[in-house]
């Protein structure tokens, strides 16, 4: 009988039982350790690089340096500063929390998904029968996930010491050798409790957010640690904190890295320890698995479609809503500050910023609104893209539902979606602001957040449209098209001469409200073209066969 | 003239390079019952997605009650409900909110008969899709299609995982929409419940039609099982005209006779034979004798690439079996 499966399995797992684990897991974390690793690499490679561009003359670093040193808004989301005078102390103070949380939130879900997500799709079962014990399984999966983040770690070392041995660097290999290991900390120990919380509950959904709410509360900790409280001491007591202590570049305290390898230890000997001592499918923590049906919006495929996004997107809307506050709290402190440096200035101007204040500031910062709204677009293309290849979409389209209106009536709801977060982004970051006495108006802001769902709208239509006509390619497409901006915007004062290459950005043509008014021909243009891809989507996807994964 | 519940012509699909089906000509008779066999990957599942409308046909048509079914698609699913073989659900909704939404979206449901028959197949409602086992999702999506009374049933293998309680209970309930009137396609690995269910039987092999017709025809189609007990010395019966996959265990011999059964009557008077016991091959034997397979003579069962058609491939010892799932069911 073995000899009959053979040809339908990976030949290196029928030699080594249980290697198809370990192979599955690492190829997924490979694929995602690199991109998130070319994206690190890239963002602090781009701090680096134009630090000194930026900030020609010593007295203009110095200037900044103690404009920010002791700046207590901005040590609370960025964590405290040193050395902001030097390159090093900058590119760390710029990049480093903010890397080490994305990091953080890339680990936890990779931990979800590569080992509950995998059981709950039932996709273990198969590799279980006779091959390995479920023990074994985990650890091989964590393997698995070992070998993705040793590529991330690779990757961001070979692009930091690469950018730090240009002359406008200047930073030795060991430094950005111990920079990469420190981003790949939180990462690795997020994705270890992502691992863990997905032995205790049922759902990769369910271990997301108990994960997620440890990251929150690590995060959480961490700022009030660094907001000048007098409760510093309380950095011991969170991850992010062990992370922060690293101080690499500036002051490299590798003793830190202690209780990061302690608890990763524990976490994944705990991890392996709870993988034997339950079944297959099964979790630690009991499974709620009887409810009471709400069938009030399961009415058709549009309530449906609401019914299944609405958890995202809360979250979403919930986590704009506070980064908005925040923007809004500190955006007359900081942008007095961009007022006083003529650098900083340089800077934003090219994103067509003049001048300082908090307008400015919130012009600047309002692009992370739009990052967000992207990413919820881009989630939802994915989704619509998950109901078909997994088979769900059938169910609804065997009866009388058009295709077209299926996927029409998802893109419209995601539309009302993104435009309900980008006024709540524009009604918090006001809020922020009255408190502060930064007087901006609630219209103005109100503007604003509207003018960072137009290059959402764009994507969310190109995704509908790659969707329609090659749908395999619909999920690598949007993201890569969101990764593509990204870089561009991060990386766009080396190419600032070249407006082809710039215009290739979803970014590119908004224009930073609420520093100018929004220029509402351009917003209506990008929704516009965000529709007609939609639509002509729709278009194709009616005229082709319905394709599986 | 009324038209057909189902009619397919020259129906062909292409992925890529590969023909998953050629040429397929079909009708289906308002209120007639259907059985749809044939091996894994033969294009039994295809010629279901065709007949939904979820892929396009490469040429050919296939029309469900006169209307096109790549054209109008909402149309025809108006009146039919289809069960798919691997029920993939939202995990996160319950039994009870897909059953109400599956509804909703269908536009028709009996209530009273969908309570009937959550009763009948021991279903319950309160629980998450994700907390279902295989054979409680199969449930689900068979309750979902059979409250709907729709003119036609499309079912792809639609009682995988459901225990032979269960499976009766779903004989009942596609015996009583016979009785209603309804239409029913059932494409099934499960020869029994095929034999048990259907008028007619299409077999398919390697996406082509191969055999068409209700049961008491393809019996004439094909052979009769001949079982022999012999006094003394078994005689060579391998070389009798019409005679194929002899089996002999100790004085008694096992074969099968197609066309006339006179050569071997002849033979067996002039060699003793104490005992006889000859009967009518069941579908398992029918389907088998399509793919070219005799009965295994006590080596292992081996796949090969080539299934063989006619009886006269299953010599005694070089059977092959094409596809385990089938012939493990039917046994």
């Amino acid at each position: 009988m073995a000899a009959d499966l053979a040809p339908g399995m990976p030949a290196r797992a029928a030699r080594w039982p249980g290697a198809a684990i370990a192979l599955r897991t690492a190829r997924r974390a490979v694929r995602t350790g690199a991109l998130w690793g070319y994206i690190s690499g890239a963002t602090v490679a781009a701090s680096e690089l134009t630090y000194r561009s930026t900030y020609k003359t010593v007295a203009e670093r110095a200037h900044f340096a103690a404009l920010f040193s002791n700046n207590a808004g901005l040590a609370a989301i960025l964590g405290p500063a040193h050395e902001l005078q030097s390159v090093a102390g900058f590119t760390a103070w710029k990049s480093f929390m903010f890397l080490a949380i994305v990091g953080a939130a890339w680990g936890l879900l990779m931990g979800t998904r590569l080992l509950r997500g995998e059981e709950e799709a039932g996709r273990w079962e198969l590799l279980l029968a006779g091959q390995t014990t479920r023990r074994g399984a985990a650890a091989k999966a964590l393997a698995g996930l070992g070998a993705g983040l040793a590529v991330f770690w690779a990757l961001v070392s070979v692009i930091i010491i690469a950018s730090g041995r240009s002359s406008k660097v200047g930073i030795a290999a060991a430094p950005s050798l111990y920079f990469a290991l420190a981003l790949v900390c939180p990462t690795a120990l997020f994705a270890a409790v992502g691992s863990l919380a997905g032995q205790l509950a049922a759902t990769r959904r369910q271990a997301a957010s108990y994960a997620g709410a440890v990251l929150g509360v690590s995060y959480t900790l961490r700022m009030v640690a660094d907001s000048g409280s007098g409760l510093t001491w309380l950095r011991w007591l969170t991850p992010l904190g062990w992370t922060e202590a690293l101080q690499p570049l500036t002051n490299p305290r590798p003793l830190a890295l202690l209780p990061t390898a302690a608890c990763l230890v524990v976490l994944v000997g705990l991890t392996v320890y709870l993988a034997g001592n339950r079944d297959l499918g099964t979790s630690v923590l009991p499974d709620r698995a009887s409810a009471t049906a709400h069938t009030r919006l399961l009415g058709g495929p549009a309530g449906l479609a609401a019914r299944l996004a609405r958890g995202v997107v809360l979250g979403w809307a919930a986590a704009i809503c506070a980064i908005s506050l925040l923007m809004g709290a500190i955006a007359k402190q900081a942008g007095s500050a961009m007022a006083a440096s003529p650098s900083f200035e340089r800077t934003v101007a090219r994103l067509g910023l003049r001048g300082g204040g908090a307008a400015q500031y919130l012009g600047f910062t309002f692009l992370t609104v739009a990052v967000m709204l992207v990413l919820i677009a881009a989630g939802q293309v994915s989704a619509a893209r998950g109901e078909e290849a997994e088979g769900r979409l059938d169910h609804l389209l065997v009866r009388p539902v058009h295709r077209w209106s299926w996927l029409c009536g998802r893109v419209v709801l995601t539309s009302l979606a993104l435009v309900a977060c980008g006024l709540l982004a524009g009604l918090f970051a006001w809020w922020g602001a009255v408190a502060d006495g930064a007087g901006l108006g609630l219209a103005r802001l109100l503007g604003a957040g509207v003018n960072v769902v137009a290059p959402a709208l764009c994507v969310l239509g190109i995704g509908s449209l790659v969707m329609g006509a090659l749908p395999r390619a619909a999920v690598a497409v949007t993201y890569g098209l969101l990764a593509w901006s990204m870089l561009i915007e991060l990386l766009g004062g080396f190419f600032s001469s070249n407006h082809w290459l710039l215009d290739t950005s979803v970014f590119h043509q908004m224009t930073p409200a609420p520093a100018v008014g929004p220029d509402w021909a351009t917003v209506a243009v990008m929704a516009l073209v965000g529709a007609a891809a939609a639509v002509l989507g729709a278009l194709c996807f009616t005229r082709r066969d319905l394709i599986g994964e | 003239m009324n038209p057909a519940a189902i009619r397919t012509s020259g129906l062909s699909k292409r992925f890529g390079g590969v023909r998953a089906l050629n040429d397929l000509n079909l009708e289906v008779a308002l209120g007639e019952v259907v059985g749809y066999l044939g091996p894994n990957g033969a294009g039994k599942t295809t010629t279901i997605r065709l007949l939904l409308g979820s892929i396009r046909p490469s040429s050919g048509s296939a029309e469900i009650f006169g209307l096109d079914c790549w054209r109008n698609p909402t149309s025809v699913h108006r009146r039919l409900a289809y069960v798919p073989g691997e029920a993939s659900l939202w995990p996160s909704l319950t039994g009870a909110e897909t059953l109400h939404l599956l509804g909703r979206v269908q536009g028709q449901v009996d209530g009273a008969y969908r309570d009937e028959l959550m009763g009948r197949f021991d279903f319950d409602p309160s629980k998450k899709v994700r907390a279902y086992s295989k054979g409680n999702r199969q449930k689900l999506v068979l309750i979902a299609a059979l409250m709907t009374r729709a003119d036609l049933l499309v079912l792809d293998e639609p009682t995988a995982g459901l225990d032979p309680l269960m499976e009766r209970a779903f004989r009942e309930c596609v015996a009583e929409a016979r009785q209603r009137g309804q239409t029913i396609f059932l494409s099934s690995h499960i020869l029994s419940e095929v034999e048990a269910l259907c008028d007619r039987v299409a077999i398919l092999r390697a996406g082509k039609l191969v055999e068409i017709g209700t049961l008491a025809e393809m019996r004439h189609l094909s052979t009769l099982s001949v079982e022999a007990t012999f006094e003394g010395a078994v005689p060579d019966l391998s070389v009798v005209p019409g005679v194929t996959a002899v089996e002999v265990e100790g004085a008694t011999v096992r074969c099968q006779v197609a066309g006339s059964v006179a050569p071997l009557l002849s033979v067996l008077a002039g060699s003793g034979a104490r005992g006889l016991l000859s009967r009518e091959p069941s579908l398992e034997e029918l389907f088998l004798a399509h793919y070219g397979t005799g009965p295994a003579n006590g080596g292992a069962r081996t796949r090969t690439g080539a299934a063989r058609t006619g009886a006269g491939a299953g010599a005694a010892g070089a059977g092959s079996v094409p596809d385990g799932e089938v012939a493990g069911h039917g046994g």
